[in-house]
């Protein structure tokens, strides 16, 4: 299964998904001009992952900005984990953030909320 | 599934009906009770088959709308959700908007407006004193006195501390629509909207002696002065025209020794 890497642009996060560690991580703004585009290669990738393998997929994220469409995405993304998660797949996320921005930390608090699996969300030390 | 279908000229029908009409029982009345009791069982088992189909169907419609039902509101729930963090992004987004408008207007040593926020002001203030008569405005600089040996001989720490309380004292000479801005290093611009000659005097004094009356920040360190240049702006003229009389003013405040306000 091929890796992911994705350079951050202005509008877009940078991603990179291993999948011999199985981590996917994603960082900076996201307000893509095409978000199925930016977005369906790395849903296309979790997909894959999840089906074709039964290791662990651990997100590493430290999201800035994210438009609706992102969020739509992320909110796909996590419906995913949590599905897997609930079929017994070991999932987790860990959302870092700026202290200088608390705001960021209570987004994700929001994204998490309706996720099951470990979710953790704390400020960048 | 196959219904038993009873042919147009029905023989038992018939018999039933002669049965019936006649007075007394013909002969063979019991054989055609039978059968007809026979077909009235036959009925009843189609009648419930078909009742228990129809109820299936209802059973699956309200199930499969049920589905619907449970995916709609599913698909609401996640669109709240995304219109709610969306919201709150936006709120992140316009608080920083906020925040970058008054770093690039505000001076951050001081909390004034900066030097660009002071143009855009005296621009419009020289417009509207253009457009219509009495809407004349007063412009003063001034400029610390002696302010470069703070900074030599106690450090530019000191120097930030003195601004700050030369500013704080500033500002609390000003009336609501007064304005003042930090304009340089150690110079402070001011816009006196409806200042005629007889009251710049009288308040370039007034922002003088807040100024020297100020707390001291530290014992070793002198009060501050201020050395004042102020002048009315000419309707008609550029605020550039305005801005060099007044600077041309605060140069003779200092060459008459400081700690004094002149006005052209």
């Amino acid at each position: 299964m091929n890796n992911l890497e994705i350079a951050q642009t202005p509008s877009t996060p940078e991603v990179r998904a291993d999948s011999g560690q199985g981590r996917v991580f994603m960082s900076g703004d996201s307000y893509p001009e095409n978000p199925f585009d930016f977005f369906q290669p790395i849903i296309d990738w979790i997909d894959d992952f999840l089906k074709n393998d039964d290791r662990p997929l651990a997100f590493d994220l430290a999201l800035i900005y994210l438009n609706t469409s992102s969020i739509r995405a992320m909110m796909d993304i996590f419906d995913r984990l949590e599905e897997s998660h609930l079929a017994g797949r070991s999932v987790s996320v860990d959302w870092c953030y700026d202290p200088d921005n608390e705001r960021v930390g209570e987004l994700a608090e929001e994204f998490k909320e309706d996720c099951t699996f470990p979710f953790t969300i704390a400020p960048r030390s | 599934m196959t219904m038993q279908q009873c042919p147009p000229e029905d023989s038992l029908e018939r018999r039933i009906e002669a049965i019936l009409n006649a007075d007394t029982p013909p002969d063979g009345w019991k054989e055609a009770l039978g059968k007809l009791f026979e077909r009235y069982l036959d009925q009843q088992r189609l009648l419930d088959r078909l009742t228990h189909i129809a109820d299936r169907f209802q059973a699956a419609e309200r199930e499969r709308s049920q589905g619907y039902m449970a995916s709609y509101e599913k698909k609401v729930r996640q669109l709240e959700k995304i219109v709610r963090i969306s919201d709150q992004y936006q709120t992140m987004l316009h608080q920083l908007k906020e925040r970058l408008e008054h770093a690039s207007n505000y001076d951050s040593l001081t909390g004034l407006p900066n030097r660009r926020y002071m143009t855009v002001r005296l621009e419009e203030a020289a417009s509207q004193a253009a457009r219509k008569n009495g809407n004349g405005f007063a412009v003063m600089i001034a400029d610390i006195d002696h302010f470069k040996a703070v900074n030599d001989n106690f450090g530019h720490a000191a120097g930030d501390r003195q601004l700050k309380a030369v500013a704080r004292a500033l500002e609390l000479s000003l009336r609501e629509y007064d304005l003042c801005a930090r304009w340089g290093g150690e110079e402070f611009l001011f816009l006196f909207p409806a200042c005629d000659q007889t009251s710049a005097p009288v308040v370039a004094e007034r922002l003088r002696k807040n100024v020297s009356a100020a707390p001291r920040i530290s014992d070793n360190i002198a009060t501050p002065t201020v050395s004042i240049g102020y002048t009315l702006h000419r309707p008609g003229e550029s605020i550039d025209a305005t801005l060099l009389r007044a600077d041309e003013a605060l140069y003779k405040a200092k060459d008459a020794g400081r700690n004094c306000a002149i006005g052209m």
